[in-house]
């Protein structure tokens, strides 16, 4: 065993450290530092994937901060859900970083650079401290570096828009965290305690002497998760603010930093919460008609955008609500549709704002109407695009279609036969404001009116890799699909 | 330049200077046995270089600490920290671990006692000394700045 034992830590020791590091390295050897975050975020992946192997071995395990046992300490605990969300964060994240490094030279001043490099592993730490930690008040630390790092990611371009969009990100946010905090002091009041397993055995008494006290930590959780998670109503910061950024911050943003939100949720749902308290109040209910209204109002809003990356912005809103959903349907089948969501949504989107960023790259529009005819001089970015939409339409083939397959399957076997409808016309909305930029990049006959720039390698590549995985995802779905039933029935 | 009220200022915060800075090193050393630690000493150590830099520019403010050097030792400082949570990891215990990774843990109440807090307190006061001097600058700085910027 030995250093293996540790390994929980030191991920995020190492993405703490790199963060630390980075800066340094930057003003001393300028050349190691973009490699040694490469390497740190590789070495962190690798422990991942270790944990998760081991998690299939030996189940649920534990990680204690300085080996103090809960009460006292914090808390780190792996599970299969747990492992696969580290997965997910970590290897987009480092597929992100691949593609960024030649994109932020050219997005951002040089001598940012090496802030840019700390932000971005701050925030990769803090989302994989979120996937890891047991610990409600460490999930609110990792909260607030989140959000700080998250905006900070956007206005490091500085110019107007981005300090607008991050200002009102942080200002939402910041509520968003606000909430959490009263929602963690109103259950550490009635249970007397941080750690979730240990909240999650004092909550049924709790519940019946104070049920005012759990109605409102509830409707706090729902109101800060909803904030940073861009669920319907509380989604108004997310467009300025991901279609401003640089589109490395986008890719981030859109794919992961909103995603791992929704998983703070379904932690506070499924595993803190009593069943008895989820079925008294119609928790569920919520979520449900909230996610729907954004996978319906995202995809309409999406549609009238003239801006390429404020309509994917918008449609992150849609998109998200499919993993709401997931949440909300309370069934294993609808909820591995989530999660398996969660993950293609996670690698589609941060693709297509990648193809977007090479479109600003090398030819500086993102109008939408000036993209006629841009399938020609950009040939494998705009079939990476064309895959990416795909996906989010849901046709078959792509890691999309079985998402919503579980998704739509899982409601019917509770009952609720409406969800379904929901999904399949926003499946058509998608199809609606998708569709006719391909089809304009592809079949106008008119020559692209735009000079072009020619593309990096280094933007390319993430682009096919992205392009294998979200086919994959769509061909091969079954192990992913089998991890996340077997992890998701520790919850049930 | 030079007038009185100027003399005043700059005398005062030469004289009193010195004596935060020892406070500052007082609390921050002291962490594990009195109120402060890290944070409020560092704070404290951070306020006089700023009071200085105010009272008289910000050469003489450079020439005490650069705005380099403290953005040195505000990512050194915080590595430090890290670097404390590894070391009990090579000393064979979990990360951050104090006693039972074999810190000397000292007589209470000593001055050199709890171990690993005592150097976490220490890194933590110099990294926050230091971003307070960054923030200093860069506020200062992003005002020079603001004429062109937009």
């Amino acid at each position: 065993m030995g250093l293996t034992n540790h390994f929980p830590a030191l991920i995020l020791a190492i993405l703490l450290g790199i963060s630390f590091l980075s800066p340094i390295l930057f003003r001393w050897v300028r050349k190691a530092s973009a490699p040694a975050l490469l390497l740190s975020l590789f070495l962190a992946l690798v422990m991942a994937v270790y944990l998760l192997i081991q998690t299939t071995q030996v189940g649920e395990f534990s990680y204690y901060m300085g080996g103090w046992p809960p009460p006292w300490g914090i808390e780190l605990k792996i599970n299969l859900i747990r492992a696969y969300m580290l997965i997910v964060v970590l290897a987009v994240s480092l597929w992100i970083m691949v593609y960024a490094l030649k994109d932020l030279e050219h997005e951002l001043k040089t001598d940012v650079l090496g802030w840019y490099y700390t932000l971005y592993a701050l925030v990769v730490a803090s989302m994989a401290g979120m996937a890891l930690t047991n610990d409600l008040f460490n999930l609110f630390v990792l909260m607030e570096i989140c959000a700080i790092s998250a905006c900070a990611i956007i206005s490091i371009k500085e110019d107007r828009a981005c300090l607008e969009a991050s200002f009102k990100y942080l200002i939402l946010s910041a509520m968003g965290t606000g909430c959490f905090l009263l929602g963690v002091a109103m259950v550490y009041m009635v249970t007397g305690h941080m750690n979730y397993d240990l909240v999650n055995e004092y909550l049924p008494v709790a519940v019946e002497q104070y049920p005012n006290n759990m109605f409102a930590a509830s409707a706090l959780f729902i109101v800060a998760f909803g904030t940073k998670a861009a669920l319907f109503p509380l989604h108004v910061w997310l467009p300025d603010a991901h279609a401003s950024a640089p589109s490395p911050s986008s890719a981030m943003l859109s794919g992961l930093v909103i995603k791992i939100y929704a998983f703070g949720l379904f932690i506070v749902f499924y595993q803190i919460f009593p069943r008895s308290l989820l079925d008294s109040i119609p928790l569920n209910e919520i979520i449900l008609w909230l996610s729907s209204m954004g996978i319906m109002f995202g995809s309409i809003f999406a549609m009238v955008q003239v801006d390429l990356k404020k309509m994917l912005a918008y449609s992150s809103i849609g998109q998200i609500g499919y993993v709401f959903l997931g949440i909300g349907l309370d069934d294993t089948i609808a909820m591995t549709g989530g999660f398996y969501h969660l993950l293609v949504h996670a690698i589609m989107k941060s693709m297509l704002f990648m193809c977007a960023g090479v479109i600003i790259y090398t030819t500086g529009i993102r109008q939408i109407k000036q993209l006629g005819g841009i399938g020609q001089v950009l040939p494998i970015t705009m079939i990476a695009f064309t895959i990416g939409s795909a996906s989010m339409i849901g046709i078959p083939g792509t890691g999309g279609l079985i998402s919503k397959w579980y998704l739509a399957l899982g409601a019917l076997e509770i009952g609720r036969p409406i969800f379904v409808v929901i999904i399949l016309a926003s499946s058509l909305l998608n199809a609606i404001y998708y569709m006719p930029i391909i089809v304009n990049a592809f079949m106008q006959q008119e020559e692209f009116a735009y000079e072009v720039k020619a593309v990096p390698r280094q933007m390319l590549i993430p682009l096919i890799i992205g392009m294998i995985a979200i086919v994959f995802l769509g061909v091969f779905s079954r192990p992913v699909i089998v991890l996340l039933e077997n992890g998701l029935q520790l919850f049930f | 330049m030079g007038t009185l009220e100027n003399q005043i200022v700059r005398i005062t915060s030469r004289l009193v200077a010195p004596f935060i800075q020892v406070y500052g090193i007082y609390v921050i050393i002291h962490g594990h046995l009195s109120p402060g630690g890290g944070f409020s000493g560092g704070a404290i150590f951070g306020a006089s270089l700023v009071l200085v830099a105010l009272s008289f520019n910000l050469e003489v403010g450079a020439k005490q600490i650069s705005h380099d050097t403290a953005s040195i030792l505000e990512s050194g400082g915080a590595l430090g920290f890290v670097i404390t949570g590894l070391v009990a990891i090579a000393l064979g215990a979990n990360f951050l671990a104090n006693q039972s990774a074999g810190f000397p843990m000292g007589q209470t109440g000593q001055l050199f006692s709890a171990g690993a807090i005592f150097i976490i307190t220490f890194f933590l006061g110099i990294k926050v000394a230091s971003t307070i001097v960054t923030l200093f600058y860069n506020i200062i700085e992003g005002e020079d700045k603001s004429g062109d910027a937009h």
